[in-house]
């Protein structure tokens, strides 16, 4: 985690387990676009694995944050689609009954009531094949990874 | 009485977790009551096989987000245990320093974020920033100095990286621990105006009591409240010390129709851990502010009411955070020193246990002469403390039976909630539906 005094103004965060196949697609296109940060000397990569609260302390106080995850969207299998927060609504049920099953949306809007929230977010959702246990992404995910690639990048310039 | 009482929290998420509440009475009669887990396996053992004995805490790290550090540890003692590593006094340090950022990091998460909505009434933390927002605010700083805790001695806020077999492949420098010293020392009037807001609603913690067998670490060489060395111990153990490697002796797990995690028991026909498990076995060995804290709520060892969990989490904030400011003028006293850590592969079996946020956690692996793992075995807190959720269901419900439908579903879940459970970890954090 960057310290607040060298945080950058944008920030990209791969959320995911990679444990899981397309479930850790966030993580694995992190991996690649933090290969390219010569290129991108004013954004922070973060591989925020499956630490979902910690998207709140990650977010505090920059400009732009860009989240990329695998969402169930009832697309296409390894459709990306860029979206805001305001564009969808939540349908998890479980957020409020374990730690361990954060609600990214809840947490945006924990921090705009605490006024630390960046003014715009940007969602990259990939719609996942296969949520087995593996370290691999599917053949769908993987073959598209370049394309997601260009599209995050594209975000960022 | 009521006649007739139907709740059915069917809670589902899609990768492997589900935690089911369900109740049926029929007449006054209790027909059904179950805490189910119709988990799907998770295989995560299977994960880790063929892989290098190096490889595995990075691994394992991934199991969970908010127990990385936990499992990284657990990992990476099974590993030393099963090739014969011995780690430096300094490295154990860090080690430890490392795990409690971890348990300020959940505890702080747990009571702010899910416990304390209960207790004020409000459905999430979100609506209870208006109505408290200094405590959210609070609550959060306190959880963004465990996270910078944890990045300066894990490497990352969650799925560290900086341990390995032997010790550790980074550590911080002498000017960055005298840092964090300072900000755990500035965190502990912070800790107390978290404990005044809990104390505030306390009286909304419910009553309720079950004779209960607590399992957890203990260490007694030298005496400790521990998280990270030790046997385990139970308060029906006569306070007798079973060996880490003997750990299956303890867990006993068994099958269940109504779910398919596995539960778990010892002496009884259930157990409990976590941080009233620790509380009750190893209370007289907390820090100075943690027994003042655990004063103030009048929590006492024996207690056995399982919604105290929450504030034996709170007391263990404090113990945390003033054993770590001792932990670090310790190693600043010696001085930091550069360590080479070596090891080689060798065919051997070693088991690894440590205290999660959420209870008592093994490990244990098997290895080849090449040092690549042929079997595992793991058993988390959480599938321990079923078996107790259950039984305190069956205890509980009756005494509440009287109850308006809504408080019933609210003081069951609410009890699962205090066993801060880890029934769905490793999800995406995202589904939705769009509506533009």
């Amino acid at each position: 985690m960057t310290n607040q005094s060298q945080k950058k103004d944008t920030i990209v965060i791969g959320l995911g387990n990679i444990l899981f196949s397309d479930e850790g697609i966030g993580v694995h296109l992190i991996r690649r676009l933090s290969e390219h940060q010569n290129e991108f000397p004013l954004v922070d990569f973060i591989d925020a694995g499956t630490g979902g609260m910690n998207v709140l302390h990650l977010i505090a106080n920059r400009k732009k944050a860009v989240i990329i995850d695998c969402v169930k969207m009832g697309k296409k299998q390894g459709t990306i689609k860029q979206f805001e927060p305001a564009d969808v609504q939540t349908t998890k049920k479980m957020s409020h009954f374990s730690l361990h099953e954060a609600d990214i949306l809840q947490i945006i809007n924990l921090s705009r009531q605490l006024g630390e929230c960046p003014d715009k977010i940007v969602i990259f959702g990939i719609e996942p094949e296969s949520l087995e246990l593996g370290q691999k992404l599917s053949k769908t995910l993987s073959d598209g990874i370049n394309a997601y690639l260009a599209d995050i990048c594209k975000e960022l310039c | 009485m009521h006649n007739n009482v139907n709740i059915n929290v069917h809670h589902i998420t899609r990768v492997e977790g589900h935690g089911n509440i369900v109740v049926n009475v029929k007449e006054g009669k209790i027909e059904k009551l179950q805490w189910q887990v119709p988990e799907a396996p998770r295989f995560f053992e299977a994960m880790v096989r063929g892989h290098s004995y190096q490889d595995i805490q990075t691994i394992v790290s991934r199991i969970c987000g908010i127990c990385s550090i936990t499992h990284s540890l657990a990992a990476t003692k099974a590993v030393e245990s099963a090739l014969g590593l011995k780690v430096s006094e300094q490295a154990d340090k860090l080690r430890i320093l490392m795990h409690y950022s971890e348990q300020l990091q959940s505890h702080t998460l747990h009571v702010g974020y899910l416990a304390a909505p209960d207790f004020f009434g409000t459905p999430s933390v979100v609506p209870l920033v208006a109505r408290a927002a200094d405590a959210v605010k609070t609550i959060v700083k306190a959880h963004r100095i465990a996270n910078t805790w944890s990045d300066l001695i894990a490497g990352r806020t969650t799925h560290p990286v900086t341990l390995t077999p032997g010790g550790l492949t980074k550590i911080p420098t002498e000017k960055q621990l005298r840092q964090l010293q300072q900000t755990l020392k500035d965190a502990v009037p912070d800790l107390k105006k978290i404990a005044e807001v809990v104390l505030s609603v306390a009286a909304n913690i419910p009553k309720f009591e079950r004779p209960t067998e607590y399992v957890s670490l203990k260490q007694t060489n030298p005496p400790a409240y521990t998280f990270y060395h030790g046997g385990i111990t139970s308060n029906d153990n006569k306070g007798a010390v079973v060996p880490i490697e003997k750990w299956h002796d303890v867990t006993n797990e068994f099958v269940v129709e109504q779910s398919t995690s596995k539960w778990a028991k010892w002496h009884r026909d259930a157990y409990a851990v976590g941080a009233l498990a620790r509380f009750n076995n190893n209370a007289e060995l907390l820090s100075p502010m943690a027994k003042d804290a655990a004063k103030v709520f009048g929590l006492q060892k024996g207690c056995c009411n399982p919604y105290m969990n929450t504030v034996a989490q709170l007391v263990e904030c404090f113990h945390v955070v003033e054993t770590s400011i001792e932990i670090i003028d310790q190693l600043l006293t010696r001085g930091l020193k550069t360590e080479k850590v070596t090891s080689s592969p060798r065919a051997g079996k070693g088991s690894g246990c440590v205290e999660a946020p959420r209870g008592i956690l093994f490990h244990e692996y098997e290895f080849d002469k090449n040092g690549k793992c042929v079997a595992a075995d793991i058993c988390i807190p959480t599938g321990q403390n079923h078996a107790n959720i259950q039984k305190d269901f069956e205890k509980l419900l009756p005494e509440i039976l009287d109850q308006p439908e809504k408080d019933i579903r609210l003081k069951l879940e609410m009890l699962v909630r205090a066993y801060d459970p880890c029934i769905s970890c490793s999800t995406h954090f995202l589904d939705v539906q769009f509506v533009k």
